[in-house]
């Protein structure tokens, strides 16, 4: 029941610049992937960081550490902790010591120093103007090129600063969280149940993965399992937004180097599995279904096992038509060798979902720490290692084969019975979960009190691998970058919170 | 190859909606409605209490306690509905999409179990409208000043062969310079604030603006945050407001079409 839970072991050494956690190691002996870093407040209002690894099937391993004085920043050692360590930083005030770049990330020049929302009261925070230095590429023929955060098209915003020889891209720097909406601070004082609308408007496309996810940390720290049919739905709606998601991205891939006819053709099965998921559960991307403890309402099997027709017959089509555009030569020139993410650099920033396993890094949560029905099901895992725009479109659509087929096999036996177990009202709680959303490995850990949330933290997939495109991008003739930022996929608004 | 990618796609049937079938439509947007018949006051109470953001409220009105139901709030999550015996079902028509703020708002006298306005633009007015829209282009520029992202996938299904909203001669832009119409989805955050007023100012005169989504309207589940400022209307002057969370593409069209036809009327 409680297997996907860590096991706070509290591991750590003293140095010269402050408290660190030892890094963990795998059975095999290699340093564990750090999953996230996250701050919280004990119930005398001590600040902690707890550290989260991966360290091997099935388990996840939690090192908490007292950080009411400085820490050692791992970066140095753990590349992939950057943007979690900055972000402790502006939410705790917890001084790190030895990272390399401690600039603000959540707030921008508009946030005054020294206020730390989880720390401080921010009914009334001032209006500031503070600075903020992009780092400066020197030399001859050396341009810079800023871009966003408004962008040409329907899309978030977010911030890029290129710096260029000609074509050709030197450093690419990002400066996000535009969209910032304090999210994981205002999950603190809600019930369970208003916790799942938030965080299904975390990020809106895999709002369903989100729901999951955090419910099933909930359920967690209450000790009980969602009921097998809340479980099975689950399983068919977490495959279904992927499959909508890939679907979508291969679309997308498409009118980014103008080709418009299979993009509009991806479009039209998106919108059919969209509609049927309207008909099916009332929602068409399966808002307000999922909640701690199971499903809101049962779904008629009748109509899931019509859901499961549509899946089939739009899945067919799409692997028919994507067969079709990677036998495109113009598609060849343009999605091969662009955008190379090394497996080194993968693993260093420690990237999850379909862009690590285009770089050879074999992880998919679904089958190394299986959760709910998934523990029911042989999960195959699609890598590859070449690391470029094929490769990733190649695994977004091995994958969508996978999650068709996932579906048809869950759909085609759904229990029977409740979909919903009641939470009984707990004490103090401490809960965490992790699931594969389209995008890659999702984490919430929670925590309550007297039924009530105290804090809650997202670890998004798109925090994660924000900063791993930059490197691909690097070394590309600018005009590939939007094409290489599509096949990356990547939520600002996850990322950002 | 490029003809057999085209080939496969012209054996495909036309998926076109009829714009008839798509105004006021709703599906899969779980927008409540309230059955006033099975008001009372220990319903409405319950109402209130289970809405997770402010658009179930009540309301006292000349002596009358009536029940408010503003729908820029809703985020469509259906607790009204599952908990409301009978009193709020999903609404099988949805037309306050498009329409200035007060519209977007209704009340109900609980003891007289009556609506107590009804201005909501009827469909048949709008289907008037439609063929001088047509003469019409528009050019929108979708900006998001915070969105969770739903609304733009949404509109992004606007242009897909189900909508096609290229039909009506409405066209997606990519500066606010060409654009007629600004498209604003999600709660305005403070890192996003000062770019959403240099994107309004640079919209050519006369500034159409929409806020979209219980997160446009009124900061949605987002209200209250440290990190955001508030709705789109809290930065910028908006002429017609697009409920749901997100809105479905029917409901884009019916609210990108109703504030044409209001700005045609004027």
């Amino acid at each position: 029941m409680k297997e996907n839970l860590p096991t706070a072991v509290p591991h750590s050494e003293r140095t010269p610049l402050g408290t660190m956690p030892t890094i963990p190691r795998t059975k095999e002996g290699a340093r564990a992937r750090l999953v996230t870093i996250f701050g919280s407040l004990s119930p005398t209002r001590e600040k902690r960081v707890h550290y989260i690894f991966d360290i091997g099937n099935p388990d996840y391993r939690e090192i908490v550490l007292p950080a009411d004085g400085p820490l050692g920043s791992i970066t140095p050692e753990v590349p992939a902790a950057v943007w979690y360590e900055r972000e402790l930083h502006d939410q705790y005030g917890i001084e790190i010591v030895g990272h390399p770049d401690l600039r603000p990330l959540l707030f921008h020049d508009n946030w005054p120093d020294g206020v730390y929302p989880m720390m401080d009261p921010v009914d009334d925070v001032p209006w500031s103007k503070r600075e903020y230095r992009f780092l400066q590429v020197q030399g001859e023929g050396i341009a810079e090129v800023a871009v966003g955060p408004v962008h040409a098209g329907v899309i978030e915003p977010g911030h890029f600063r290129f710096s260029v020889v000609g074509d050709t891209v030197l450093h690419l720097e990002l400066r996000h969280f535009y969209t910032h909406k304090g999210t994981e601070k205002l999950f603190e004082g809600r019930q369970f149940v208003n916790g799942a609308m938030l965080a299904e408007s975390v990020s809106g496309d895999n709002c369903f993965a989100h729901a999951v996810c955090y419910s099933q940390a909930v359920e967690n720290a209450c000790e009980i399992n969602a009921p097998p049919r809340a479980a099975a739905i689950r399983l068919v709606a977490l495959e279904l937004e992927r499959l909508v998601c890939h679907i979508s991205d291969v679309g997308g891939l498409c009118t980014d180097v103008g080709f418009g006819v299979p993009a509009a053709y991806a479009a039209r099965l998106k919108e059919s599995l969209l509609r049927e998921s309207a008909q099916c559960c009332g929602t068409r991307y399966w808002r307000g279904i999922a909640v701690p403890g199971g499903l809101r309402l049962d779904l008629d099997s009748g109509k899931v096992a019509q859901l499961a027709q549509v899946v089939a017959r739009a899945h067919r089509e799409f692997s028919e038509v994507a067969r079709l555009i990677l036998e495109t030569p113009s598609i060849q020139n343009r999605f091969e060798t662009a955008g190379i993410l090394s497996q080194e650099a993968a693993r260093d920033l420690a990237a999850v979902g379909p862009v690590a396993r285009a770089s050879g890094i074999d992880l998919d949560a679904r089958r190394d720490h299986p959760y709910g029905r998934y523990r029911q099901h042989q999960i195959e895992v699609p890598v590859t290692h070449y690391g470029d725009v094929m490769a990733r479109a190649k695994i977004r659509i091995a994958e969508a084969a996978i999650s068709a087929q996932l579906i048809q096999e869950a759909a085609g036996s759904l229990p029977d019975g409740s979909v919903f177990t009641p939470l009984a009202a707990p004490g103090d709680i401490q809960g965490f979960s992790a699931v594969e959303s389209p995008r890659g490995e999702l984490c919430y850990w929670m925590e309550a009190r007297g039924g009530r949330l105290t804090r809650c933290h997202i670890k998004s997939p798109s925090f994660q691998n924000w900063p791993v495109m930059p490197v691909a991008v690097a070394g590309n003739i600018i005009a590939d970058f939007p094409l290489i930022n599509k096949s990356f996929n990547l939520s600002y608004s996850g990322c950002d919170r | 190859m490029i003809g057999d990618v085209i080939g496969q796609s012209l054996r495909q049937p036309d998926r076109l909606i009829p714009v008839e079938t798509l105004l006021g439509n709703c599906d899969g947007s779980r927008m409540p409605e309230i059955v006033a018949d099975r008001l009372t006051p220990a319903i409405a109470q319950r109402l209130v209490e289970v809405c997770p953001t402010a658009a179930l409220g009540m309301e006292e009105r000349e002596g009358q306690s009536c029940l408010r139901l503003s729908y820029g709030e809703c985020i469509g999550c259906g607790k009204c509905i599952e908990f409301g015996e009978g009193a709020a079902v999903t609404a099988k028509q949805f037309t306050r999409c498009g329409v200035p703020k007060e519209q977007t708002v209704r009340r109900w006298d609980i003891e007289g179990r009556t609506e107590i306005t009804l201005s909501a633009p009827s469909p048949e007015a709008a289907r008037m409208q439609i063929h001088s829209l047509l003469q019409r282009a528009l050019n929108i520029r979708q900006l998001d000043s915070g969105s969770c992202n739903g609304c733009e996938a949404e509109i992004t299904a606007l242009t897909n062969p189900y909508y096609d909203l290229e039909r009506f001669g409405i066209h997606f832009v990519a500066s606010p310079k060409h654009a007629d119409m600004l498209l604003v989805t999600g709660p305005v955050t403070r890192n996003m604030a000062e770019a959403v007023k240099a994107a309004y100012e640079a919209v050519p005169a006369p500034k159409l603006v929409v806020a979209v989504g219980a997160c446009g309207c009124s900061g949605g589940i987002f209200a209250g945050s440290h990190a955001i400022v508030g709705a789109v209307d809290a930065v910028i002057p908006v002429d017609g407001y697009i409920p749901g969370c997100p809105p479905t593409p029917a409901m884009f069209v019916t609210g990108i079409l109703e504030v044409l036809q209001r700005r045609i009327a004027k």
